[in-house]
């Protein structure tokens, strides 16, 4: 069996005892960031990165440590959601309709320990899905060439827009200005400066530590800064109660419904734990219409769904980050930003070549599901602690942490300056209802967009013909053109 | 309405500003057929096209800042202007106490319990940061670092 010897390899790798350690800290760290309420996953990874980058951590380490913080986060993002109502990021909207009215009801113990169940079930599945599939993706992604690239991303694109926000014009215009942003710096074809302004911290392009953090963590201090005058938060009390074996029993298809539904998502470029876990919920409810059913009033099946769901998408997110080099989700993005910055081109040779940063990877993440269930059903006190730690504490400690980490990486003030601007226009982006993951995906994915378009035509002397060249050009053309009229026909199928 | 038609209309000057600056860039030499301006100005012309839809049908203003939230907003920024002017002048230990100090206040901390606050943060991370870790931290005018 090829899989079990590469997952040994990996096995070797992730049990090292730097990269064993970093599986720990980045799960506790994730669970940490998690559980905050306002700051999700991608924050958490994004304001992690520059230090994991500037203390030269090994590529493979750098990545185990920042996905644990990823999936952790996942996993943490439940607990504000029940006791708090406050839902960390998008992901964790679903668990607060039927998590919180548990958490009322006096059953926070119970509603906590039943939703770290679900997150390690939806993660260990989606995981074992991910053995089996991502080295049969690779081998299917080995045959692209140049204009299999372009439709493949041409493809995320459109499910992006399609699936992601409320108004798809404005992914676009998202994914545009990550795309654009992608194009400052020096050609690489021909040498020529293009949009750089004169600027010589430009010349190489932007750096990506910049635009995300400052996309990310500068314009959410804004928007804390923004909410902080509004709401004041009412922690309600975890309670005795615990999870009992029929409670499990009694959710177990709906775990692997959710399981199921959540790795598919997931693994679907440019969406993300939101969708995953709005669909699995939805799917549940329409299951359980008519059969005693609760939901949005502390059912435990509308809780086990969501956090089944969300965490196997956040596995299910790294299958075509890794095999395709094209992100699953927004945090995602930043990991394939991550990888490209150690020089590491994450795609089909990936599992072949490197196999020891794949695999490496993969297993760290069963370690890691496993160190998460441990630290969160007997340590969820610990946690629940965090969540009353002040906005006035830790605030200066984000803003600290990014200057840091953006400082350290060139000794530049130029990109402190930089970082500022770029959290202002994300935040004015976010008010008026932008997306800022189709920008991370747009400026991660530009560079390799146009240097597989400028080659597909350089292939075929400038006939754009070349693109619709095989069977593969045409399933992803076909699979494109599905993405964006799909929604448009089951809308008027419902009717 | 009104936001997203001004995003529009900003964004619509300089997609155009952008296909401009693509047409001129000065190619010395080209082995391919699509070459440095191609893609830009394609870019360009779907973000334009994006903007001119953007403008026909706005979405609903959904916010409505009031002066406090709008003040608290500004002097954040500030600060953090601030800080990056300081970070390298004045060191990471001396921006960082008066930064921290003033973001802690921001969100409600008393006075003094804030300015405590951010020097305890401050020492604690710079040894945390500049010894164990060993990134990069500017020690600035406290270390005499010059």
């Amino acid at each position: 069996m090829d899989v079990l010897h590469y997952l040994s390899i990996g096995f070797s790798v992730a049990l090292t005892p730097l990269n064993l350690g970093l599986v720990l800290a980045g799960c506790f760290i994730g669970t940490l960031i998690g559980s905050l309420p306002g700051i999700g996953p991608i924050n958490g990874v994004a304001i992690l990165l520059p230090l994991a980058y500037s203390i030269g951590l090994p590529p493979e380490s750098a990545l185990i440590l920042l996905a644990g913080v990823y999936y952790g986060a996942e996993y943490g993002g439940r607990i504000s959601s029940i006791l708090l109502n406050v839902p960390g990021d998008a992901g964790a909207i679903m668990t607060t309709l039927d998590g919180y009215p548990m958490a009322k009801r006096g059953e926070g113990g119970r509603a906590l320990a039943l939703s770290a169940v679900s997150s390690f079930f939806g993660s260990m599945g989606a995981l074992l899905l991910m053995v089996i599939f991502a080295p049969l993706l690779s081998k299917l992604a080995i045959q692209f060439g140049p204009s299999e690239y372009v439709w493949l991303m041409i493809f995320a694109f459109t499910c992006l827009a399609t699936m992601v926000g409320k108004r798809p014009i404005k992914t676009v215009v998202g994914v545009v200005i990550g795309l654009l942003f992608a194009t400052v710096g020096i050609d690489s074809g021909t040498g020529v400066l293009r949009f750089t302004m004169g600027i010589p911290n430009l010349f190489d392009g932007v750096d990506f530590l910049v635009v995300v953090i400052g996309m990310f963590a500068i314009s959410e201090v804004l928007i804390l800064l923004e909410s902080w005058a509004r709401n004041d938060l009412k922690l309600t009390p975890v309670g005795k109660s615990f999870i009992s074996f029929s409670d499990i029993m009694a959710v177990k298809w709906v775990i692997f419904r959710s399981t199921l539904s959540g790795f598919l998502i997931g693994v679907l470029p440019g969406t993300g734990a939101s969708i995953a876990s709005a669909v699995a919920y939805g799917t549940e409810k329409r299951f359980a219409e008519g059969k005693d059913e609760h939901f949005g009033n502390g059912d435990i099946r509308g809780l086990a769904a969501p956090e089944a769901a969300n965490n196997a998408s956040a596995a299910g997110s790294m299958v075509p980050m890794l095999t395709l080099g094209i992100p699953g989700s927004g945090t995602t993005a930043i990991l394939l930003g991550a990888l490209m910055m150690f020089n590491i081109t994450p795609g089909p040779l990936l599992f072949e070549q490197q196999p020891n940063i794949a695999w490496g990877l993969i297993a760290s993440m069963f370690i890691g599901n496993i160190a998460l269930l441990v630290m969160n059903l007997p340590m969820i006190g610990v946690f629940v602690k965090l969540l009353s730690i002040k906005q006035s504490y830790l605030v200066p400690i984000i803003v600290m942490l990014t200057f840091v980490g953006i400082y350290s990486i060139h000794g530049d003030t130029f990109d402190l300056f930089f970082m500022i601007v770029l959290g202002v226009f994300a935040f004015i982006l976010r008010k008026l209802g932008f997306s800022l993951a189709p920008v991370i995906l747009g400026l991660v994915l530009g560079e390799v967009l146009e240097e597989n378009l400028r080659r597909a035509l350089s292939i075929s002397g400038g006939d754009w013909s070349i693109l619709l060249n095989g069977t593969m050009t045409y399933v992803l053309a076909i699979a494109t053109v599905a993405a964006l009229t799909a929604p448009r026909i089951l809308k008027t199928l419902k009717k | 309405m009104l936001y997203d038609r001004i995003f529009a209309g900003v964004s619509l000057v300089l997609s155009g500003l952008i296909a401009w600056t693509a047409y001129h860039f000065d190619v010395p030499f080209q082995y391919e057929p699509l070459g440095p301006k191609a893609f830009p100005i394609i870019l360009s012309i779907i973000l334009a096209a994006c903007c001119v839809w953007m403008m026909v049908k706005p979405d609903q203003n959904v916010w409505r800042p009031n002066k406090e939230v709008f003040t608290k907003i500004a002097i954040g920024l500030v600060i953090m202007v601030l800080y990056a002017v300081l970070f390298e002048e004045a060191g990471f230990i001396i921006s960082t106490t008066i930064v921290g100090a003033i973001f802690s206040w921001l969100f409600g901390e008393k006075p003094l319990k804030a300015f405590l606050y951010a020097l305890v943060l401050s020492l604690v991370s710079y040894f945390l940061l500049a010894d164990l870790m060993e990134l990069n931290v500017p020690t600035g005018l406290l270390l005499g670092d010059f």
